[in-house]
């Protein structure tokens, strides 16, 4: 039995189940969308849990009463130690100014009074730094009078994973109803294939053909609508996100501090064959229930 | 029994469709198929065919007949195992096929060319894909495939016909198609079963007349009808099923004719004289 000849039958077969396979198709099409759509999301909010998680960065409050010398020698013990590679002053004015550039507000400026953001100390650490020498450096620079908070940023990062942790968690129960959806609208469909060309397998078996011959095409049209559905939908996908991207970026790249990126070859690789075995598991445990030869 | 056709041949050869003229007087006596004391039981108390026992040697073409529901059908279902004996055995080409196993039946009906009443034929397929599904099975190559299929049609007065709608084909035409599948792969026995019972009498004869010089050809027929225009139109051996026991020869016919005589006076007659002939 020669490839060619199942892929003629298998042409055969779509031709005269057109409508039926069709369906079955934009099915299959939204089921890969979700999936594909969860996966982005994971992929880009994990590029920002990571960027973040690598930011090695503390600022720290001034209180609005402090002194300039109060502030100057904070500064300047924090600039003198190892851990610390730069030490930059941001006072309220500039803070005002920084959040009225980056958030583009339409409205008024002098809305804003000066005082609405505090002063504060920007710190570059020279390298990560392990919990408990963060929490001493935490601990060392709130003995300063000018320092009134220190964000280290660990909660929110914390959080975030702990949120990134539920969106995976999410992606893979919404992978295992893909994977029921495209086993059953798969196996539905080949069901009604196999009832649509009772007459035609009835020939075959009088003609002396083998079980794997009468089944060979539906197999292959499990594997092919699988496939074309997941290629389709990573294609529509790729659609939207670039129509997305070129509306939506700027303002996600402010706020991420990354630009976002679409799933890689590997993982559309990957989803596209993983759809295939899927289309063929279907169609084999259908043939298996529904086509005895 | 083999996986290929039995008459397979060089690519392109015409032999499958010229062949010497089959001399039934002088028949290879080697037999084709034994039926010995074949029982087949669809209803536990009665019995559908009871000690059924039945030689055709090659090259012989075998008229099986009898009333409807008589167990014509069974008896041609028995040979491609459609159904399996409930006891004795059946041998063709010496195996006893009672014994196959259910891998082992697409090979035996590879060796077996069937024809029925309602033709089976799929009428989306053209008419070419019709035919040629019975090559496209035993694997042949698609040079072989397209040579065979056209001779096939041809033999069968459908040349030129391949790329038709077999849907669209009439009742007579369908029915050509489905003998041209049942002869493409030349098999060693070819089982009709009521090929003529939709077709209108001269259709009727028309198979009937094809069906014979495919077994001037060689090929060995068993040609089930209970229609006596076409028993008495055909000097052939004839079989007799009644109630399930096959009454062969002259003695069978007389006693079944007897019975059918009531209702159809001259074709009782007639079909005692087809037995004679065919004795």
């Amino acid at each position: 039995m020669s490839l060619q000849a199942i892929f003629q039958r298998t042409q055969r077969g779509f031709r005269h189940d057109l409508r039926l396979h069709a369906v079955a198709v934009v099915s299959l099409i939204v089921a890969f969308l979700c999936l594909g759509t969860a996966l982005l999301g994971i992929e880009n909010l994990s590029r920002v849990a990571d960027r973040w998680s690598e930011t090695q960065h503390l600022t720290v409050y001034l209180r609005a009463d402090a002194s300039a010398e109060a502030v100057a020698q904070l500064r300047s013990s924090l600039t003198n130690l190892r851990e610390v590679s730069k030490v930059e002053l941001v006072s309220a004015a500039q803070a005002r100014e920084q959040f009225l550039q980056q958030t583009s507000v339409s409205a008024e400026p002098s809305v804003l009074g000066d005082d609405v953001f505090p002063a504060s100390l920007e710190i570059d650490l020279s390298s990560r730094l392990p919990t408990d020498r963060l929490d001493k450096l935490v601990q060392g620079i709130s003995q300063f009078a000018a320092a009134e908070e220190i964000e280290t940023y660990r909660t929110f990062i914390g959080q975030f994973h702990t949120l990134l942790q539920a969106g995976r968690t999410g992606a893979w129960v919404l992978s295992l109803l893909v994977l029921i959806c495209v086993l059953a609208v798969i196996g539905n469909t080949i069901r009604l294939a196999v009832l649509n060309r009772k007459d035609e397998i009835e020939v075959l078996k009088l003609c002396g053909a083998t079980d794997s011959f009468v089944r060979s095409p539906f197999l292959v049209e499990g594997v092919l609508q699988a496939v074309t559905s997941a290629s389709l939908a990573m294609v529509l996908l790729l659609f939207a996100y670039l129509l997305m991207r070129g509306r939506v970026e700027t303002t996600l790249t402010t706020f991420t501090g990354v630009s976002s990126v679409f799933l890689s070859p590997i993982t559309v690789a990957c989803v596209i064959a993983a759809a295939g075995a899927l289309g063929g598991l279907g169609s084999a445990l259908s043939l298996r229930r529904y086509l005895k030869v | 029994m083999t996986d290929l056709p039995s008459g397979s041949e060089a690519p392109g050869s015409r032999r499958s469709i010229i062949r010497k003229k089959h001399d039934e007087s002088a028949p290879n006596l080697k037999p084709i198929l034994v039926m010995e004391e074949v029982y087949k039981y669809f209803r536990r108390d009665i019995p559908t065919l009871r000690n059924v026992n039945l030689t055709v040697h090659r090259g012989e073409f075998v008229f099986v007949t009898g009333p409807s529901g008589s167990g014509k059908s069974t008896l041609l279902q028995l040979i491609y195992r459609q159904h399996t004996v409930d006891s004795g055995r059946i041998l063709f080409s010496g195996r006893d096929i009672s014994r196959l196993t259910d891998k082992s039946i697409p090979f035996l009906r590879r060796n077996l060319g069937i024809v029925f009443q309602d033709f089976k034929v799929v009428p989306h397929w053209t008419v070419f894909e019709n035919v040629s599904v019975a090559l496209d099975i035993i694997g042949a190559p698609a040079r072989v495939l397209r040579v065979r299929v056209s001779e096939a049609l041809e033999r069968v007065g459908l040349a030129g016909r391949g790329n038709d709608r077999t849907g669209a084909l009439s009742g007579g035409e369908q029915q050509r198609v489905a003998i041209a599948r049942a002869i493409v792969t030349d098999p060693a026995l070819l089982l009709a079963d009521e090929p003529t019972g939709n077709l209108d009498p001269q259709l009727a004869i028309d198979i009937l007349t094809l069906f014979q010089e495919i077994h001037e050809s060689g090929t060995t027929v068993l040609f089930a009808t209970h229609d006596h225009s076409l028993l008495q139109s055909a000097p052939h051996r004839l079989v007799v099923i009644d109630e399930g026991r096959v009454i062969e020869a002259s003695q069978g016919i007389r006693a079944w004719s007897a019975r059918t005589t009531t209702a159809t006076t001259s074709t009782g007659s007639s079909t005692d004289a087809a037995a004679e002939t065919g004795t």
